[in-house]
Formats: C-alpha cells, sequence, structure tokens
C-alpha cells in the first residue's frame, strides 16, 4: 500500500523522513507530490527499504495552463496528478487519458457529476477521495467534506469509476496507517476494502507507469524481447 | 458498590497507541484523554462513544514520543482506530497517531507493544537550506527548527 504525501518544501517533512515515517506506518511506499519539490530519488530508494514513486502534482488555475504542464512533466515523472477543485479543471482532468490521477476534485468550488465520472471511467482518470478534511478539520467545514465524499463515493461506484484514497498528509505527523484509515472510511460510509484497494491503487499505478517507461515497453501489450514461453 | 460477577462486566480491549510530536511540544494524558472524547464524539456522536467507551489509562511521554494504553468495548476497536486517526492536535500541538497493536488485558498490551522506544534524543547544529539551524535528533532523525515551526528531515537529507 502506498501512501500521496507532500514533501519539503511543499510540505513541513522532507521526503525521506516522509518515508520512513510511512515504513513504520505499514505502508510499502510514498508517491511524492512534488510541486516544488525534488529529492533525489535514486539515492533514497537505495538507502531506504520504502519505495518512493517520482510523482508530480499540477496545481493550475485554468484548463489552458493545465494543459501545457501536462504535456511538459508527462514524459519526465512516473506519476501525474492534477489538482482539481473548480469545475473547469475536474473536467479537464477527466478528458485526459494522460492525467493518472484528479486530486481533490471536491475542494472548494469543485464538484463532480454523472458526465465526469463516466468520463473517468473511460479515459482511465483515477478520482481521489481526499480523506484530509475529515482527519483535520471539524464543524461544518468537515460535514461538507463528509458529505462531499459520499456524492463522490456513490458516483464512482456506480459508475465503477477508478480511484485512489489518500489523507493527503503535509507531514510525518499527518500520516494516518492503513488500518486507522479503513477503520475511519467505514464510519464515513466506504467500504473496508475499499479504503485499502484506494491505498493499493497508487502502487499499481506506479508499478504501471514504471513498466511503460522502461526502454522495452513499445505499446501496451507489446514489448522488445524475447518471445514469451507458452506453456 | 459491590463489583459485577465476572460474567457480567463488559469485554474490552487494550489498544498500544504511539503519539509521536515536534520537539518542543509537552504532551500529558489529560489534554490527550480530551481530545479523544472529542474526536469519538465528532466522529460519531454521543451515543457511539459511549458506546466505544475510550479511556485513556497509562501515558507516558519523554523526547517527542508517547506511549498510552487506550480502552475500548469489545467490538469497537475500528471504532476506537478511527476516533484516533481523527486526533490531529493535543493541545495546539500536532500529532501523528498510530496503534501499535491490540491486546484483551492492559498487561499483554503493555508487555508486548510498549517500552520500544527510540533512543536519547540530542541537539545538534546542522546547515539546511543554506543556514544554520538547531535541530533535535533522535536515531537517524531529525527535527529542524526554523523561525516557522519544525521540518522533519532524516540523516539522509546531510549527506
Amino acid at each position: 500500500m502506498y501512501e500521496a504525501v507532500y514533501a519539503h518544501p511543499d510540505g513541513e517533512s522532507t521526503a525521506s523522513r516522509a518515508a520512513v515515517a510511512a515504513g513504520r506506518y505499514d505502508y510499502d511506499g510514498v508517491v511524492v507530490r512534488a510541486l516544488d519539490a525534488s529529492p533525489d530519488y535514486d539515492r533514497l530508494r537505495e538507502a531506504l527499504d520504502v519505495d518512493l514513486v517520482d510523482a508530480v502534482e499540477i496545481d493550475a488555475s485554468n484548463p489552458e495552463r493545465a494543459s501545457g504542464a501536462v504535456g511538459n512533466y508527462r514524459p519526465q515523472r512516473e506519476l501525474l496528478i492534477l489538482r482539481g477543485g473548480t469545475n473547469a479543471l475536474n473536467r479537464f482532468a477527466v478528458e485526459q487519458p494522460r492525467v493518472d490521477v484528479l486530486s481533490r476534485p471536491m475542494e472548494g468550488n469543485g464538484n463532480f457529476n454523472h458526465v465526469l465520472a463516466k468520463a473517468a471511467r473511460d479515459n482511465g482518470v483515477r478520482v481521489e477521495f481526499d480523506f484530509g478534511p475529515v482527519l483535520r478539520s471539524d464543524g461544518g467545514t468537515r460535514v461538507q467534506a463528509i458529505s462531499a465524499l459520499r456524492k463522490l463515493r456513490e458516483l464512482v461506484e456506480y459508475y465503477d469509476a477508478p480511484y485512489v484514497v489518500s489523507a493527503t498528509p503535509s507531514s510525518h505527523l499527518q500520516l494516518r496507517s492503513p488500518r486507522e484509515l479503513a477503520g475511519l472510511g467505514e464510519v464515513i460510509g466506504f467500504d473496508r476494502e475499499q479504503v485499502l484497494d484506494g491505498l493499493r491503487e497508487w502502487g499499481r499505478l506506479a508499478a504501471r507507469n514504471r513498466e511503460r517507461m522502461s526502454e522495452s515497453f513499445i505499446a501496451p501489450g507489446v514489448k522488445r524481447g524475447r518471445y514469451e514461453e507458452d506453456d | 458498590m459491590k463489583h459485577l460477577p465476572k460474567h457480567l462486566r463488559p469485554r474490552r480491549r487494550y489498544l498500544a497507541v504511539e503519539i509521536e510530536t515536534w520537539p518542543d511540544a509537552d504532551l500529558a494524558r489529560g489534554p490527550f484523554q480530551r481530545e479523544l472524547w472529542y474526536a469519538a464524539q465528532n466522529l460519531y456522536g454521543d451515543a457511539g462513544s459511549a458506546d466505544a467507551d475510550l479511556t485513556v489509562l497509562g501515558f507516558d511521554y519523554a523526547d517527542g514520543i508517547a506511549e498510552t494504553i487506550v480502552r475500548a468495548r469489545r467490538g469497537h476497536v475500528e471504532d476506537a482506530r478511527a476516533a484516533l486517526a481523527c486526533i490531529d492536535a493535543v493541545g495546539g500541538d500536532p500529532v501523528g497517531v498510530r496503534v501499535r497493536g491490540v491486546s484483551g488485558t492492559v498487561r499483554a498490551c503493555s508487555e508486548r507493544y510498549l517500552h520500544g522506544r527510540a533512543g536519547i534524543s540530542e541537539e545538534r547544529t546542522v546547515v539546511f537550506e543554506n543556514e544554520s539551524r538547531t535541530a533535535v535528533v533522535r536515531d537517524s532523525l531529525l527535527d529542524v527548527g526554523g523561525s516557522d515551526g519544525f521540518t522533519g528531515a532524516t540523516q539522509l537529507d546531510f549527506e
């Protein structure tokens, strides 16, 4: 299971500290949602027994800017996350097969509907369930965040759209272990397995993209190398 | 009052909980218990938190890490985990909360999961972002002080 974290200077802990903490919290690795962070991934992967995924989070003000950033970062990074939060950005993200994850779709003025859910399914864009506000806010904001999660979940379930789960931690103290998140998910209406599966999805995405970026990959189902042995 | 016969006593589970925080924070049992009650009440209401019956038993704090035992009624362990996860600060100090394990007795809980604490911490001066800063070092983990709070780092960031 993987968690997607913000690392210094985007968050309060460096990528290595987040990775060490994630290891203690029973994660196999972390996805570093870098806005400005640029840790030395090769060195950290070698020194730690926790995997680090070189990801970028695009925080653009409008689809035009986002589009430029997507084209720019896609070939460089292992995982591409686009932060939603407005209807235009949510729409843009789910219609781009090049985007891996639509992050925080319900934040701010953002909303989600059946059209977006279908587009997300058809384009394989993972919709993120952001548990951050449920974990770290209270009162009215939290109630709104929980009801937004419910709406998003019902749409994602109905249209069978792919999804990921994250607590969006910006320091190692904001990490929570998979079992805790599953327990919390159950209270707010998720299925236990659903939450854990959302955490595993980060790992599956990273593995898929790494395979695609490897030298031997040509197209899905086609790769350079020896013939496969038939049994 | 005479205590209940054994078969009528409520069955309980004990969660070994580790609480991590920045080195300048000061944690104690009272504030943590209050945060836990608030978290439970906000998450599943008065009825649910009465059912879960979350009580903080021991509390041992030193060097930015606290170890404690939280009691919950049997069958409400997942609820207890959820409420614990929702504690993001104790008395204004941000905390990280992790359940190390669950046992059926206090004794088994503390023997099996507690007192496995990290080494002693010390202060050191480090260069971070081209500035000289004081850091609190525990094993290979560093909490680097700064004007706007601490930054978590590890030894790897200084090699």
